[in-house]
């Protein structure tokens, strides 16, 4: 590695994949806490 | 309600047809002029300003302008502010179209637009920030219209499907909301890079929040606008009576006059910042100050009065005001605050093939807003969904 | 650059980084921890040893196949207006300062910059620019959209875009001769420049270089070298006899990379991504309570109307009861003492008739 660009490249497209599925578990996430709640 | 305008069509031939007829006709021999010629003879674009009225008017402003969906929508599901559900579909269905007339006009833009997909399937920069705008605005417009395709679904009758995306509003909500707040503060964050070219006082480290506060009072003002309007030019279409409406507008005016009130917090905190008073007292610093008193304080001002006086025509011309302010603000950085270093020979105007496509396009989500909403249950609610939201 | 690079997001870096090991984990953001390559190549452009030949022109279109300059070699009648970078021009000399009395006129020659973080590579979002280990900036038409962000953001408005192809334009710009690099050649300009006012070689030798000449002739140079750090420094570097603004190029640019400005905005992004779904279910669930409580509320005070009033009812229907129960029992007890009356009076059976009527 010895541009800050290819550092840049690296670790934002990481990012971006780990935020996606981060948010797509959120979704798992709030179903399976709030699932035994009565009604919606 | 289908029957009723069947029985009274709208003459083909009015005014409103036959002007937009015209500026749509126009726009459409100018891009395709731009496609047969080149970028080159149909627009004013340059090496020095390669960016114009496609991308500054079109990209830039019509995202701002689109913001209304998420705003009505994220008040009225996720903060519970239900009276103001009437307004949720109209103002769904305006930033669809502004989305989409966004990707169409970044289509007579691009050089190569057939290659417009290549970021996510062949090549993707994630260093750029126009790499997070493609992501978001592609993913916005899909959500946008799965959330406007419950009025189509209730139109054709197809109950199952409108269920299905009915139990998904809250998640959609979010969704839109998390896109927005990305790409609306990216769109500024396109200029952090060009220091150098933008001027000093439109340029700050807090150009994305200015972009995200603007977008939200723009969207409030569009709501405020188009509300009025529909009710004015679809009356037969609408539901809600005038005085619900108006009472609706006077609150409205309370968020607009605290999002605009933030928004000139927000740009004088940035002058300070960058102590940039002195910039103030050169020319660039009249336009600016014109912009922000004229465009920003005074309908925050006229928000202020309407709201506690409880006058929905001063409001509607304040959102008005505020939409042409925050028009000029997106103008201003893209175009006339941008390469102010460059002389004045350089400088860039837009030729009158870019405003006819430009034009056209505004024509075109109007007839389409018009289309759709004397079709579908936009302005009204569909007899067999009555009351569930 | 081939197919194998490229990729969607992460994916071709990932697999990348794993095989790379855990080293650049350690790395932080800032420019400091990226020196850039070792030994990359760079030109030194001294513009009081260059006398407005325009050879270098000449000798650029050539390499690239774009059409002869119109100004013959030595021409002086351009030097009338400011000439700009174009995609048919990828090197231009303009004069400056005209010369007065003794003082010669001032050139200069501008072309890409060929930065160590070059801006135009941070700005694709098909990642088109790729700076190179030996040293040039390339650019890749096979990929590129059209987008323009790349020749908006260049501070040096070193790029250029083909506004007259319709169908497959592409940003043109020097390729610091490239090609050439790679057989071991100079580029052609600095072949040809007769002057030697065009130097090429590494960019730290050319560094020292540069630093060896202001320490020498220190009347002659500004004391300053364009390219070493501007924006994270440029593979072209740039001695002058006056101050740089007077040349066109930027002053008082910051030493950081530009891509660092758009890189701490981009790092709110994921956060927005991963705080907004918690955020907005709190203010949706805040919401969907007040609504239960005040629902609850408006359940409760119903059904504690309903009691009462049913409490009420009761209560009512209780004293008419004891009502008429009091008027039946004075009825009975009327009709037993009417009846004890006139069995006294007549004496006659039925006694045990009168109490099953009274209990009745």
């Amino acid at each position: 590695m010895h541009t800050l660009q290819e550092f840049l490249n690296h670790t934002k497209g990481m990012t971006y994949v780990i935020s996606a599925l981060l948010l797509l578990a959120s979704i798992g996430f709030w179903l399976y806490l709030t699932g035994r709640e009565g009604g919606e | 309600m289908s029957e009723q305008s069947h029985a009274a069509p709208r003459p083909l031939l009015s005014p409103f047809n036959v002007v937009a007829a015209l500026l749509l006709l126009l726009g459409g021999c100018a891009a395709a002029y731009r496609f047969a010629a080149g970028l080159g003879p149909s627009t004013n674009l340059d090496h020095l300003n390669p960016w114009g009225l496609w991308i500054g008017f079109d990209v830039m402003t019509g995202v701002a302008l689109a913001a209304g969906g998420f705003t009505i929508s994220s008040a009225v599901y996720l903060f519970g502010m239900r009276e103001y559900q009437p307004l949720v579909r109209p103002a769904i269905l305006t930033g669809f179209l502004g989305y989409f007339l966004v990707v169409v006009g970044l289509l007579v833009d691009l050089g190569q637009p057939w290659r417009l997909p290549y970021p996510f399937l062949v090549q993707s920069g994630p260093t750029s920030a126009l790499f997070e705008i493609a992501l978001c605005v592609a993913l916005y417009l899909t959500t946008l219209f799965v959330e406007i395709s419950p009025a189509a679904f209730e139109w054709l009758g197809l109950k199952r499907w409108r269920r299905l995306v009915h139990s998904m509003t809250m998640a959609l909500t979010i969704f839109g909301l998390i896109l927005s707040t990305m790409h609306q503060s990216t769109l500024g964050a396109m200029y952090l890079i060009t220091p150098s070219r933008l001027h000093p006082l439109w340029y700050s480290a807090h150009i994305p929040v200015h972009f995200f506060v603007s977008a939200v009072a723009a969207g409030i003002s569009m709501v405020v606008l188009e509300s009025a309007l529909s009710h004015r030019a679809l009356s037969d279409r609408v539901e809600v009576s005038g005085e619900r409406l108006d009472e609706m507008t006077v609150g409205l005016a309370k968020a607009g006059a605290v999002v605009l009130g933030v928004y000139l917090a927000i740009k004088v905190v940035a002058l300070s910042l960058d102590d940039e008073w002195a910039l103030l007292l050169t020319p660039y610093g009249h336009w600016y100050l014109f912009e922000l008193l004229g465009f920003v304080l005074l309908p925050m001002l006229g928000y202020i009065v309407g709201h506690r006086e409880r006058r929905p025509t001063l409001i509607r011309i304040s959102a008005g005001v505020t939409v042409a302010g925050v028009v000029l603000n997106r103008l201003n950085v893209s175009m006339f605050a941008y390469n102010w270093r460059l002389p004045a020979a350089d400088r860039y105007w837009p030729h009158p093939y870019e405003i006819a496509v430009s034009v056209a396009l505004v024509t075109f989500g109007v007839v389409m807003f018009r289309w759709i909403a004397s079709r579908m249950p936009i302005l009204s609610e569909h007899p067999d969904w009555r009351g569930e939201h | 650059m081939s197919i194998s690079r490229r990729g969607f997001l992460g994916t071709a870096t990932l697999a990348a980084g794993v095989a790379a090991g855990t080293g650049r984990a350690r790395a932080g953001a800032g420019k400091d921890r990226f020196p850039g390559y070792a030994g990359s190549m760079g030109l030194l452009h001294d513009t009081t040893l260059c006398v407005g030949c325009r050879a270098c022109e000449i000798a650029c279109a050539r390499e690239n196949h774009k059409p002869r300059p119109t100004a013959r070699l030595g021409d002086r009648s351009v030097f009338g207006r400011l000439r700009r970078i174009s995609d048919k021009l990828y090197t231009v000399v303009n004069r400056y300062i005209k010369a007065r009395g003794k003082k010669p006129a001032v050139y200069r020659k501008h072309q890409c910059m060929h930065c160590q973080e070059p801006c135009c590579a941070s700005v694709c979002f098909v990642r088109a620019f790729t700076k190179t280990p030996e040293g040039p900036v390339l650019y890749d038409p096979s990929v590129c959209v059209g987008c323009r962000y790349c020749v908006n953001a260049c501070p040096y408005h070193a790029l250029a875009y083909e506004y007259d192809n319709p169908m497959s334009p592409t940003v043109q710009r020097c390729t610091m001769c490239y090609p050439r690099i790679k057989e071991g050649k100079s580029p052609a300009c600095a072949d040809a420049c007769p002057m030697g006012a065009i130097v090429f070689g590494k960019r730290a030798d050319l560094v020292k270089l540069a630093r060896r000449r202001m320490a020498k002739y220190p009347g002659r140079y500004v004391d300053h070298l364009f390219g070493e750090h501007e924006y994270g420094g440029t593979s072209w570097l740039t001695l002058a006899g006056v101050s740089f603004d007077k040349l066109g190029l930027p002053t008082g640019c910051s030493h950081r990379p530009l891509p660092e400005l758009t890189s701490g905005f981009l790092s709110i992004v994921p956060l927005v991504i991963t705080i907004y779904p918690g955020l907005l279910l709190g203010f949706y669930s805040f919401t969907r309570r007040k609504e239960r409580l005040a629902e609850r509320a408006r359940v409760e005070a119903a059904e504690a109307a309903r009691a009462a009033a049913e409490e009420a009812a009761a209560a009512r229907a209780a004293d008419q009861k004891k009502l008429s129960e009091a008027r039946q029992k004075k009825a009975v007890d009327l009709a037993v003492a009417k009846a004890l009356a006139t069995r006294d009076s007549e004496e006659g059976a039925g006694r045990s008739g009168g109490g099953e009527e009274g209990r009745s």
